[in-house]
């Protein structure tokens, strides 16, 4: 039994699929994340593609601050997600609310909704930082395995 | 009954073909990787997936229909094994072989388009929905310029028997180039029978989310993506038999390596059109298949026909 659940936590970090999902971010955010799927970075040595559907998505990677507006659909995909899942929040905003802290529209960072495993804070985060928060999130998930 | 359970569960049966389609993926991503020019992925990729799509949850819409859910992937994967069986790999017999196997090779073939209509129709999914009458509208562009396709060379080799036509063309060693027309259209139906760019029309991820496979999740998904990998080794061995039959080997390690010569050159050439095209739309694609791909291979009937009538008398 232990080596099959060593097997598929190898395959878990070597193939995490993500998602992405604007919360109410500027776009800034967005246009990094997409600037870091892009060939010159080739995150396929990774083994990370973005997928379209929670159903087939590992990692939710969330840009913005959430807003009231968006809170239920966020939860929504984040339900929709099979298990085991993991959360990235991607920027200043996603971290922490940023700038739209305190609005009466916004509740604050992702983690005012959902549980989030990595910050990637950065305004917007370079796709390097992004990259980097990745390897980052799944070598802690590999340590905490051992 | 030893040998039987060899032959479905080892070789050519599941593992053999789980390896084989696993390599083939990889070989395919690489492939694309490169011509894009950038690294790509690490030669356990396709391994890595496979294995972490087992350890998934699986999630069942509350809205889908169990059964048909639950029971598409599995017949999938289980009729592009079993088409396996009756194809001529590096000798000129099949494993098994009876007349009128070539047909039955296709309709197997047939069977994992229907189980992708079958699976997202019950999905109740509005976009797994839109992806299967996708996928049951493109089975009837390109279909027809398949079979047609295959059965030219039938006509030629007076047999519809697929290790008969094998041993047909390695009697006649040259007879294979009559038929490239017919390569050439049975390639661009296999591309649409595999889904893959310029005809991904079902799976378009960036207008219809996955297709078919918008709400499959864990296990099932991974079945599925199994069974896409194992048609395509069936699929590039089938044309591989029919249109390429030549070192033919006696010796089985020889004619191995000559046979995942073919197979990966039709594979590399499936990788290329995928990089070069881009993804057409439905009405575009049926109207290239109607208007250009079938009347090739009408063509490639009719010239078959005519030698068969007066030089090869």
């Amino acid at each position: 039994m232990k080596v099959i659940d060593k097997v598929i936590n190898w395959a878990r970090l070597k193939s995490p699929w993500i998602l992405h999902f604007n919360t109410g971010a500027c776009n800034a955010c967005d246009i990094e994340i997409i600037a870091a799927l892009t060939p010159r970075f080739d995150i396929e040595r990774f083994g990370i593609q973005l997928k379209a559907t929670p159903r087939h998505a590992d990692v939710l990677v969330c840009s913005g601050p959430v807003t009231r507006q968006i809170r239920d659909r966020l939860i929504r995909i984040y339900e929709q997600m099979p298990q085991p899942k993991f959360v990235i929040a991607v920027g200043t905003c996603a971290t922490s609310g940023g700038v739209f802290d305190g609005c009466y529209n916004v509740l604050g960072g992702i983690d005012q909704a959902i549980p989030v495993n990595a910050y990637i804070p950065g305004c917007p985060a370079s796709p390097q930082a992004i990259i980097d928060g990745v390897v980052k999130l799944l070598q802690s998930l590999e340590d905490s395995m051992k | 009954m030893i040998a039987a359970l060899f032959n479905i569960l080892i070789f050519p049966g599941f593992l053999f073909l789980s390896i084989l389609g696993l390599v083939a993926e990889f070989v395919d991503r690489k492939l694309y990787a490169r011509l894009q020019n950038r690294v790509g992925p690490p030669f356990f990729q396709p391994l890595a997936d496979f294995l972490k799509l087992l350890g998934k949850e699986e999630v069942v819409p509350e809205e889908a229909d169990m059964r048909m859910f639950n029971l598409s992937p599995v017949f999938a994967l289980a009729a592009t094994v079993v088409a396996y069986l009756y194809i001529p790999l590096w000798g000129t017999k099949a494993l098994f072989y009876f007349d009128g196997d070539l047909i039955v090779v296709l309709y197997l073939l047939m069977i994992p388009t229907l189980t992708f209509f079958l699976g997202g129709w019950y999905s109740r999914s509005l976009f797994s929905t839109i992806g299967a009458v996708r996928s049951i509208t493109q089975l009837f562009a390109y279909e027809i310029p398949l079979f047609i396709s295959l059965l030219a060379p039938a006509i030629l080799a007076n047999s519809w028997s697929l290790s008969a036509i094998t041993a047909y063309y390695a009697a006649h060693p040259w007879f294979w180039l009559f038929n490239l027309l017919g390569f050439g259209v049975a390639l661009i139906a296999l591309l649409g029978k595999l889904e893959r760019v310029p005809f991904d029309i079902p799976e378009a991820e960036t207008e219809i989310v996955a297709g078919s496979f918008t709400e499959y999740s864990g296990r099932l998904l991974a079945y599925f993506r199994m069974a896409i990998d194992i048609e395509v080794i069936v699929g590039a061995s089938l044309l591989a038999a029919v249109f390429l039959p030549f070192f033919l080997m006696a010796n089985p390690v020889l004619g191995f390596l000559f046979y995942l010569i073919k197979i990966f050159l039709i594979i590399a050439l499936l990788a290329l059109a995928r990089t070069v095209f881009a993804r057409l739309r439905i009405d575009q694609m049926i109207e290239f298949c109607w208007k250009y791909v079938a009347p090739v291979a009408f063509l490639q009937v009719l010239i078959n026909l005519i030698l068969k009538g007066s030089i090869l008398r």
